[in-house]
């Protein structure tokens, strides 16, 4: 159980994401959108879109955080844990009460905004439930854990990460998983359905976030490279011998 | 340097490419991959011009895209040709609706296949397994009531299946055969209306009904589109300027249009007139969208606006003609208008009452003829020559009038030439003083004194006395038009007896601008400030004063006093026949440019002649049982100085005796089969029409309008094709479903009480349900017709056929071409009239063979037949048939002999016949000789090889159809434009041939069309001239040429002198109120009240901003910018009263039926009206009605078909019928419902 859980699925989410991904920027550039409903709903949008995105932004440095950079690493730079803590809980909290809140208001823009609603496919519908899930699992850990269970609550740099890291040295070390508070486990396998879904839900558009746009010229040119268009049957450029006869 | 030229600069580094030094541009090469899709999305492989034949007037010609053989979009065409270096040119044109046509190609609502109903098919095999014949086979289907009933029943509930084209049309030309052999010719009909839409289409199935013998029923009339006004005033229906001379205006008033709306590819002539300087007036009770285009925005009561053009025409008579004499206005009134002419002043009857002056007061009578003159009186036509004083006093017989057009005493004679007379306008104006005397004037705008019966009864009728100046001619006290018109407008002059206003605020006498606000609620002085600005700008433009009229005031019941009240505006002016001046009444897509090629082809007249025409409201009256709920007295509209022609009558009744008069056709003619009539006649030796009058002297005849629920008289063959009667313009759409089909119908009202019923037409106590045998519609989608019909047949759409396509909105013909095959089991209808007509002819050889058919055919406007009644007095009112004198073509319909070779019908059709050339062309009476273009034709589409037919050019494509049209007509032909404009220069002793002399060689082609829209040629088939590529406007002809009107005096008429209008007295322009239904008819609720939980509104059907009629009210990309469905605008104050609020369900219900709709609450609503769009199909969003429990209904379900007498009247000078021309109107607007808050769950079944 532990190796599906901790082994299979992490690997087999891996390759649906990447492939999936290909699979989708390969055959659906058309559809690679965010499916923006700007047009049908301004006022909701307007505060609920940025205070989600940018507190994901700062789950997302957490993430990062805690998971990829060691807890050597950490302490060789002089952090005390109860520091890390510290910042990790309370900088975290703020910004899952900001993701939570930011997604409450999509959710109910979406519900209540009938064009809106009409213009929510069923794909849509399951990937916000599996965010909602994701997000609403990982908030719960981080309270339960570490805001109620006193002191400096779970330590999950000794479990989760180091397993997690693992995982990219092709090395997987499921036994790190045993133990693990059940929030965590479940905040996980979620977040791999998630990853699994991503390619597939409008999801996609997190690969071509503006971030060019700080960065470039607003008017671009874009000279022709050869012939874009391949020549019908019939009307093909004349491929005979040439003048000089040879 | 700011922050963002630093992440600018940084990006430098970040990405290739060269960026530019003001760091704005980025240069990169390639990356334009994705271009293939979108350059493959708009890629093509033929363009096809096309346009679309739907009745919207626009006439635009679109370019159809085709990419692997379907049809993917379409666009705007742009190479009209242009109007010239002062005006904005025509292109562009186009509107939403026409570029969301090619959705239907493909659509769920596209026709397929054939369908016949399933009961009816069933019952039709067996039959025919019985029989082993077709004919036989349909005569046990409809003979056997159970059947019979069964499948009529079945109308409207679904139940289509497929059949084969074999098989469908084999019925349908079984019903016709046997129809014709044993109810007769007559019993067949066809309804296709607007020729000009698609000529071809429309005439491939008029020359099969027409040929058969059946009648084609007239659709301009029963739209309520035909203003009888302009019959009245014209002699000549709705020739109008094209709306490019709308640019030309400098002062316009938009009456009842709402252009941005309904003629939206035109409208832009008027925004880019008001660059010019143009003033526009809007004339609309609501905030209609051509509002906003508008300078001053007058909204009067729905229907009033005949008091507000009265009121304005008394200011510009007050100040300009009697205050102030406007030289210009005097001489057009002089030379163009009856004005000058004289009309006999006569006693009214011992018995008058005293209301009306009491007797020895005088009325106006009839026009002064020259057989009033004793020196004038052996002339020929004396009757029809009327009389002015020339400036001497003395009696004179002007040239031009109807009594010189006919005859060859008069021959060049026939001008509006004064020579050196100068006319009186006013009989005050010559030597020596006038008599002062007191005439009598009808007036119709006094409220009833509740309680009153003989007021009730009259409904605010009563007279108002006032004086003219008169004059003695022998023994005749006569006085001028023009006097008249004075004391009608109540503008009085010193000396006069009677009542007159005390100036412009005195409301208490008509005509004033105080008396028209109590009415119109049309602030005094602003109906003031219009009229003089309107009057001045004439007077300094020279005549550029126009009024754009249309079905806003036009659909009523008294439309016909509504717009002479506005032509009087425009001829007082001196506007008509003015490039930028006069009326402009834009309805439908009338003008038929080629219209002498276009009637040779569709009528069959190349074979047979006279066709069967018949008024398609009376048709429908009939035929729909709608007379049985109606029984309304005449004496209920007549004046209070009728002479009693109308006492004791309904509407009706006037209806029977304007058959029998052969004022009006009459088809089914009489109750007994033509062929057998002509076969009674040869067998005892008599000529036809002698024993039909000895048959109808003795009583054992009569006519079929007396008796339209004996199954012997019902319409047995109907044939509906480009047209959705069921949908559309079917007024009283519940009368239809329930006595022409015989199918469920919520009809609310009583059948009318015995006192009240037509005393000269049989009741029966059974009323006949499912009078049709057949309905057959041709249509590429479904729509409310389709459903309801037996057979449908699958039409080719506007994209794949050959057809022609004019208009009265540009001067250009152009041309549809297939951009594909007619998709699935389509025919084009050329090719399905040919298909059944096949069949026909095959039934005929042993069902028919060749018969003799006996028409009886009206008294025709624009031939010696309007000099039937002389004065247009009736000398035996009353009498019934068999005591009148009864004369063919003088006190009855015509009685023709026709040969019909039903075996040859499908050849003929194919072939054009030999009487084209040999008889001539008759258009307007003009008569044209196409010998050469006979000859042309032969060679053109060859010659046709064999059989009944052999050696007559081909006419069994639809292109060699678009040839012959055009190279037939005047307009599209040079050499027969100066044909018949030297004929006329015979007639008038004017020139006129030069006007298309430049234009003589010119032979318009189908090939000429198809490569672009192609201009006219001026031809004497129209009254305007192009000449010199100058625009197109009505009368231009008539006032440059001294060329003279088709009325009694060759005049525009102020006076109408017919019996019957003096009856109804209409002999001048005067205000009539919309009807008072709940008056008039008792289950009606008054409007203003509340009753069943709902408020009772005026109910009124404009059109709408995403359909043209019913098309595109289903389509997809029209659905998705309106609500789509049917919708009922109401304005907030009635939705309050009612408890409804914006998109909620509501329910309107009156006496002939029920339909549900959502609300639209709007402040451009005024109070007290509702709206629902004109044709919303059943076929989107339609849900059971509460209080019916059936299908919610369509617009129609509401309103009925109500008959005015005046649209009856013939036989007499510009009253005198022709198709189209003149006929009762499907009038719609004066109808009254109850709406309600229904419960807001609808079912659909």
């Amino acid at each position: 159980m532990d190796v599906m859980l901790w082994v299979v699925l992490p690997y087999v989410t891996f390759a649906i994401f990447v492939v999936g991904t290909f699979w989708r920027y390969r055959y659906d550039k058309f559809g690679w959108t965010t499916r923006s409903s700007e047009l049908y709903e301004r006022r909701l949008l307007r505060l609920g879109s940025p205070l989600f995105h940018l507190s994901l932004l700062v789950v997302i440095v957490g993430h990062v955080a805690g998971l990829v950079i060691p807890k050597s690493w950490t302490e060789a730079v002089g952090i005390p844990e109860v520091a890390y803590h510290f910042v990790a809980t309370w900088l975290g909290s703020v910004a899952a009460v900001g993701l939570v809140a930011g997604l409450l208001i999509l959710i109910y823009r979406r519900r209540t905004t009938s064009a809106v609603f009409l213009a929510t496919t069923v794909m849509d519908k399951v990937m916000y439930a599996m965010l909602a899930a994701s997000i609403l699992l990982g908030s719960w850990a981080t309270v339960q854990t570490q805001l109620l269970s006193g002191g400096i609550g779970y330590d999950y740099r000794e479990t989760i990460s180091p397993w997690f890291r693992s995982l990219w040295y092709l090395q997987p070390e499921p036994r790190l998983m045993e133990g693990v508070p059940a929030a965590y486990q479940l905040h996980l396998v979620v977040a791999f359905l998630l990853f699994a879904l991503w390619p597939f839900t409008r999801l996609v558009h997190a690969f071509s976030a503006p971030v060019g746009y700080l960065f470039r010229p607003y008017v671009v040119y874009r000279s022709r490279e050869g012939d874009v268009r391949t020549p019908r049957r019939g009307w093909e450029p004349p491929t005979g011998p040439s003048p000089r006869g040879h | 340097m700011t922050g963002e030229d630093t992440l600018l600069r940084l990006g430098r580094h970040l990405r290739r490419g060269e960026v530019s030094d003001d760091l704005r541009r980025l240069f990169l090469e390639g990356g334009r991959d994705g271009d293939a899709f979108y350059r493959d999305r708009w890629s093509h492989d033929k363009v096809v011009r096309s346009t679309h034949g739907v009745n919207c007037t626009g006439s635009c010609s679109w370019k159809v895209y085709v990419k692997d053989g379907i049809i993917t979009w379409e666009t705007q065409q742009t190479d009209y040709p242009s109007v010239g270096p002062d005006s904005p040119e025509y292109e562009p044109r186009g509107c939403p609706r026409g570029a969301a046509f090619s959705w239907y190609t493909y659509s769920p609502t596209r026709v397929r296949y054939p369908y016949v109903r399933g009961v009816l098919l069933r019952a039709y095999r067996e039959a025919k397994a019985r029989t082993g014949d077709p004919v036989l086979a349909w005569a046990q289907v409809t003979g056997d009531p159970e059947t019979a009933r069964a499948y009529k029943s079945a109308r409207g509930k679904g139940g289509l299946v497929r059949a084969s084209w074999d098989e469908a049309a084999e019925i349908v030309a079984a019903a016709h055969v046997h129809t014709i052999k044993e109810f007769g010719p007559d019993r067949v009909a066809g309804f296709s209306p607007i020729p000009a839409m698609s000529m071809v289409s429309h005439g491939a199935g008029a020359r099969f009904v027409q040929m058969l013998g059946g009648s084609m029923l007239s659709f301009y009339d029963w739209y309520a589109d035909l203003p009888v006004a302009s019959p009245q005033v014209f002699g000549d229906q709705t020739d109008v300027p094209e709306s490019a001379d709308w640019w030309n205006a400098s002062y316009l008033i938009v009456w009842g249009s709402n252009l941005p709306v309904t003629r939206t590819p035109d409208a832009h002539f008027m925004a880019e007139a008001r660059y010019r300087g143009q003033k526009v007036v809007v004339v609309s009770p609501d905030y209609a969208d051509a509002t906003k285009f508008a300078d001053a925005w007058l909204a009067p009561h729905p229907g009033t606006d005949g008091a507000l053009a009265l009121a304005m025409g008394h200011v510009i008579l007050r100040e300009y003609l009697v205050e102030g004499r406007t030289e210009r206005f005097a001489e057009y009134l002089k030379r163009f208008a009856d004005a000058p002419f004289l009309v006999r002043l006569e006693p009214l009857p011992d018995d008058a009452p005293a209301s009306s002056g009491g007797p020895g007061t005088l009325a106006p009578g009839k026009f002064l003829t020259a057989a009033d003159l004793p020196e004038h009186a052996g002339e020929a036509n004396a009757h029809f020559k009327t009389v002015l004083l020339d400036a001497d006093g003395t009696p004179v017989v002007p040239n031009g009038t109807l009594g010189h057009r006919y005859g060859e005493a008069d021959e060049g004679r026939w001008n509006l030439d004064l020579g050196g007379v100068d006319p009186l306008l006013s009989v005050a104006d010559g030597p020596g003083a006038p008599e002062a005397v007191a005439v009598a004037l009808p007036r119709f705008d006094l409220v009833p004194q509740p309680g009153d019966d003989a007021e009730e009864h009259l409904g605010g009728a009563g007279v108002v006395v006032r004086g003219v100046p008169a004059r003695r001619v022998g023994d005749h006290l006569v006085t001028t038009v023009f006097d008249l018109l004075l004391a009608q407008y109540g503008v009085g002059r010193p000396g006069l007896p009677g009542e007159w206003p005390t100036g412009y605020d005195d409301a208490s006498s008509p005509g004033t601008p105080a008396w028209q606000e109590e009415l119109t609620g049309v602030p005094a002085a602003a109906a003031t400030r219009i009229a003089r600005e309107f009057a001045q700008n004439a007077i300094d433009s020279g005549g550029r004063s126009m009024i754009i009229m249309g079905a806003g005031a036009n659909h009523w019941f008294h439309s016909d006093t509504i717009y002479r009240a506005f032509l009087a505006l425009t001829t007082i002016t001196g506007c008509q026949g003015v490039n930028g001046g006069g009326w402009a009444h834009y309805v439908g897509q009338e003008k038929c440019r080629p219209v002498t090629g276009w009637a040779q082809y569709a009528g069959g007249l190349d074979w047979t002649r006279p066709p069967r025409q018949m008024i398609g409201t009376a048709f429908w009256y009939l035929a729909t049982d709608q007379w049985r709920y109606d029984g309304l007295p005449v004496d209920a509209l007549a004046s209070p100085l009728a002479h009693g022609l109308f006492a004791g009558r309904t509407t009706a009744d006037t209806l029977v005796e304007s058959a029998q008069r052969g004022w009006m056709p009459s088809y089914p003619q009489f109750d007994r089969n033509p062929l057998d009539l002509v076969d009674e006649a040869r067998a005892a030796g008599k000529e036809p029409a002698a024993h039909v009058v000895d048959e109808l002297k003795a009583g054992r005849l009569r006519f079929a309008v007396e008796d339209p629920d004996d199954p012997r008289n019902f319409p047995r063959v109907i044939t509906v094709w480009r047209a959705n009667i069921l949908g559309s313009s079917g007024k009283g759409n519940e009368y239809f479903l329930k006595h022409l089909l015989g199918t469920d119908a919520a009809v609310r009202a009583e059948e009318t009480a015995p006192g009240r019923r037509p005393k000269s037409m049989t009741w029966r106590e059974e009323a006949p349900q499912g009078k049709l045998d057949l309905l057959t519609t041709l249509d590429f989608r479904m729509t409310s017709t389709t459903l309801f019909s037996d057979v449908v047949l699958p039409a080719a759409t506007w994209y794949e056929k050959h057809d022609l396509n004019s208009t009265d909105m540009h001067p250009f013909v152009h041309s549809f071409n297939p951009a594909i095959d007619p998709p699935w089991q389509t025919r084009t209808d050329f090719a399905t009239f040919h298909t059944i007509a096949r069949k026909v002819s095959e039934l005929a050889a042993v069902h028919l063979g060749v018969r003799e058919d006996l028409v009886a055919a009206p008294l025709a406007h624009d031939t010696p037949d309007e000099l039937a009644v002389p004065h247009g007095t009736l000398t035996d009112s009353g009498l019934p048939m068999t005591e009148r004198e009864l004369i063919p073509g003088v006190t009855m319909p015509k009685l023709v002999v026709v040969e019909r070779d039903y075996p040859a019908l499908a050849a003929r059709m194919a072939a054009l016949g030999p009487l084209a050339a040999r008889a001539g062309m008759v258009t307007k009476g003009v008569t044209f000789s196409p010998d050469e273009e006979v000859r042309r034709l032969g060679k053109l589409n060859g010659l046709v090889a064999e059989g009944p037919t052999a050696g007559r050019p081909r006419l069994d494509k639809d292109t060699h159809v678009c040839e012959a049209i055009l190279a037939l007509s005047g307009t599209t032909n040079g050499r027969l434009a100066v044909q018949g404009f030297e004929q006329l220069e015979r007639r008038t002793g004017r020139e006129l041939a030069d006007l298309a002399r430049d234009d003589q060689a010119r032979r318009i082609t189908f090939a000429d069309v198809q490569a672009r829209p192609v201009g006219v040629i001026t031809s004497p088939e129209w009254s305007g001239s192009e000449h010199g590529g100058r625009r197109y406007s009505a009368f231009v002809v008539n006032v440059e040429r001294l060329k003279p009107w088709h009325t009694l005096t060759g005049r525009q008429h102020f006076y109408l002198d017919h019996d019957w209008l003096v009856e109804l007295g209409e002999q001048l322009p005067v205000f009539r109120p919309p009807l008072d239904l709940h008056r008039l008819f008792g289950d009606t609720p008054r409007l203003g009240t509340s009753a069943e939980a709902g408020v009772v509104v005026r109910y009124l059907t404009p059109h709408s901003k995403w359909s043209i009629h019913s098309e595109y009210h289903d389509n997809l990309f029209m659905l998705s910018l309106s609500r789509g469905g049917p919708n009922i605008w109401m304005s907030p104050q009635d939705a309050e009263a009612i408890g409804v609020v914006d998109n909620e369900w509501v329910e309107a219900v009156n006496r002939n039926g029920v339909v549900v709709a959502r609300a639209v609450v709007s402040h451009r609503m005024p109070p007290g009206t509702v709206y629902m769009h004109h044709a919303t199909d059943r076929t989107v969003d339609v849900p059971i009605a509460e209080a019916s429990g059936l299908r919610g209904g369509i617009h129609n379900s509401l309103t009925r078909i109500l008959l005015k007498p005046s649209h009856l009247a013939g036989g007499y000078a510009q009253l005198s019928y022709a198709f189209n021309y003149l006929g009762p109107t499907g009038n719609q607007r004066d109808e009254v419902t109850v709406v309600r808050r229904r419960s807001q769950e609808v079912r659909y079944e």
